[in-house]
């Protein structure tokens, strides 16, 4: 480091290299990043403080700060953003709208005769609360206490009880409104509201799978998991009114962005609005709202200084050409794509056992997203000539629902597995190692449903390809 | 064993933790109350321009707004650990070790933050002087710019109390921790995810409870 040289603004001042070469730059602040945030410093001031090294580098001070010291305004202040406050109250209000009993007992009367029934009804219960929370810990933890009880009092094994609830609660990524596919969106600067749509059919083919593989669960072990039979076609129906709202809500989001009644954020307020009457009728305390209120804002405020910090070091990234570099490396490796895309999901899987899923997402997506667009043949490129057989709009979207799937997958593996530690402190008298034990089946599943993803890319791009 | 110099220190720290704590939760009760009333508004606005008289204004009016909960709440969010940071190998350092690693990894926030102020207030400075407005509806600017700095200065305090904090215990390390946020196991994170799911009113589970 040249401390002169640094200190009267001159670039190549830390490195010694400033624009002779861009990429080794790059390379180094990702080394800097990276043991930065193992040692611990908040992922916003990791990504911050290596991107101002980087463009000081490039750049020098006053040209490097002065292209910064607006973004974190400028980025922020966007009508688009508004959105995820109003998804995150949706999430903190929608326990106490009351849903969750009568969802659970709706899903029982219609789905529990299939063999393992009640496992079955919960994960079509937790697609739905999860759906309208887009909280995958508190759907778990919600689910612990209506539905664990039920299923052990009929005689299910505790383990396919504990696991059914922990991995249910990961549906919430993908299911409208899921405030992490807005962030992906912002991120890549794709449309938000193709993001949701794009998430609606791949969250109901994970509920499904899960829900096949309860089944051949059941009828191998019919024990573990007895069906649930006697309810009239009459009790069927008269369990809907009780669901309502949880289909009001996904219907407001996935109509409006749909049809275009209404812009995401007005849909996210509307939805925010539905589940808060409901909370209200449901005898929510001024307290609790309170509560809410200030859990929301906490998460809102982390949220966006996230998003900033890492457009910093974004910002940077831009400077150095490192995506582009990254990009042509992978593309000259002259491998089949799809088993580049393997090897980056399977980067996700171990990166996931140690972070939280916006955060991995936020870190890694500026440099590997380039790097997919360019392996399915770059931004230009049409289905036909394409390797994954999309456009590259198209595969924006495929591969954002790809990645936070992943991503939230992590929620459910050791050593942190967050679902699984809600699950347990819920229900104590299941021992962890049940929970994880239990879950082991269900992360088989969504490596499954990734591959189904995968193969039928179709599932994620059909929805919002109606959209134009 | 803490000191006499150390209780006089921990006075002090506790004194200005508290405080600043005050202002925090001030900032963040206006943060989410305007994300209520954000709601509130935008749902009306829906009918309103559904019915055909949209409120003029309005989404330039929403979209700076955002700067409230975008910024305010950031040094209470701080205090309470809400920044995610990977906990990984803090876990493994204990003792003065962990403490002088803590003091470093808040440094680190402290320069990014002190040198954002300048540039944020000059950002400020640069629209209250030309009479910077929205495109549309002429809404001037400057005031959701000039929440930035602001947050950002408690969020330095907040910052620079931390640091104290963690220079207090690397010093004596069997002190009780003041003004620093406490490193949870995952366990209590579970259960601080509980008591926000159900309320804390509801946290208390009880065996075969239903939900509602």
């Amino acid at each position: 480091m040249n401390l002169s040289a640094l200190i009267e603004g001159q670039p190549a001042a830390i490195f010694g290299l400033g624009y002779s070469d861009p990429s080794l730059v790059g390379l180094y602040c990702i080394g800097l990043l990276m043991l930065f945030v193992f040692a611990g410093v908040r992922v916003v001031f990791a990504a911050s403080i290596v991107g101002i090294i980087g463009l000081v580098e490039l750049i020098g001070w006053g040209p490097a700060l002065g292209n910064i010291g607006s973004i974190p305004h400028s980025k922020s202040v966007s009508f688009v953003l508004g959105l995820l406050p109003m998804f995150i109250l949706i999430g903190y209000l929608a326990f106490h709208a009351g849903m969750t009993g009568q969802l659970f007992d709706a899903a029982k009367k219609w789905v529990g005769w299939v063999p393992g029934g009640l496992a079955v009804a919960t994960v079509f219960a937790t697609a739905g609360f999860a759906a309208v929370s887009g909280a995958s810990v508190a759907t778990a933890a919600v689910f612990a206490r209506v539905a664990i009880p039920e299923m052990l009092s009929a005689g299910y094994n505790r383990r396919l009880a504990a696991g059914v609830v922990a991995a249910g609660g990961t549906l919430a990524s993908l299911i409208p409104p899921s405030a992490i596919l807005v962030i992906y969106a912002i991120i890549v600067e794709e449309s938000v509201g193709a993001l949701l749509l794009a998430g609606f059919l791949p969250g109901m083919v994970s509920a499904l799978i899960y829900a096949l593989i309860i089944i051949v669960w059941a009828k191998h072990k019919p024990a573990d998991a007895p069906r649930v039979t006697g309810f009239s076609w009459a009790e069927r129906f008269k369990s809907l009114p009780g669901v309502l709202p949880i289909f009001a809500v996904v219907a407001i989001i996935v109509s409006a962005m749909y049809a275009g009644w209404a812009t995401p954020t007005e849909a996210g307020a509307l939805g925010a609005f539905v589940v808060f009457a409901m909370a209200m009728l449901n005898g929510m305390s001024r307290k609790t709202l309170g509560d809410a209120l200030m859990e929301t804002s906490k998460l809102v405020v982390m949220i966006f200084s996230l998003i900033w910090g890492i457009l910093i070091f974004g910002r940077f990234l831009g400077f150095s050409g490192l995506p582009e570099t990254f990009a042509n490396w992978i593309i000259a490796l002259d491998a089949n794509p799809y088993m580049i895309l393997a090897c980056i999901l399977m980067g996700y899987v171990v990166l996931g056992m140690f972070m939280d899923a916006i955060g991995l997402l936020l870190l890694t997506l500026p440099v590997v997203y380039p790097a997919v667009i360019a392996l399915n043949g770059g931004p230009d490129v049409t289905a036909a000539d394409s390797a994954f057989g999309m456009t590259s709009g198209q595969a924006s979207i495929w591969f954002g629902i790809i990645v936070v799937k992943m991503a939230e997958v992590c929620l459910i593996t050791p050593p942190i597995g967050l679902n699984c530690f809600v699950v347990n402190g819920v229900r104590p008298d299941i021992p962890l190692s049940d929970v994880f034990r239990g879950i082991a089946l269900f992360f088989v599943a969504d490596i499954l449903t990734i591959a189904v993803l995968i193969a039928f890319p179709q599932i994620v791009t059909w929805l919002p390809g109606l959209i134009g | 064993m803490p000191s006499h110099t150390d209780t006089a220190n921990t006075s002090l720290l506790f004194t200005c933790d508290k405080g600043l704590s005050w202002i925090e939760n001030a900032l963040n009760v206006i943060a989410a109350a305007t994300i209520f009333i954000v709601m509130i508004v935008t749902t009306l606005q829906i009918g309103a321009r559904l019915m055909g008289s949209p409120v003029p204004g309005f989404l330039e009016a929403s979209e700076q707004s955002i700067a409230i909960f975008a910024f305010l709440g950031a040094a209470y969010g701080q205090r309470l650990g809400a920044h995610i940071r990977m906990e990984l190998f803090v876990r493994f350092v204990k003792g003065r070790a962990r403490w002088l690693l803590e003091m470093s990894t808040t440094l680190v926030a402290i320069c990014v933050i002190a040198l954002l102020i300048p540039y944020s207030i000059g950002f400020f400075m640069n629209a209250f002087t030309i009479g910077d407005t929205t495109l549309d509806y002429g809404i001037p600017t400057w005031p959701s710019k000039l929440l930035v700095p602001i947050a950002l200065s408690i969020w330095l305090s907040r910052l620079t109390i931390e640091f104290a904090g963690f220079a207090r215990l690397a010093i004596w390390p069997d002190a009780e921790p003041v003004g620093v946020p406490v490193l949870k196991s995952t366990a209590a994170v579970a259960k601080e995810e509980m008591t926000e799911a159900f309320g804390r009113d509801d946290a208390e589970f009880r065996p075969g409870d239903d939900a509602r």
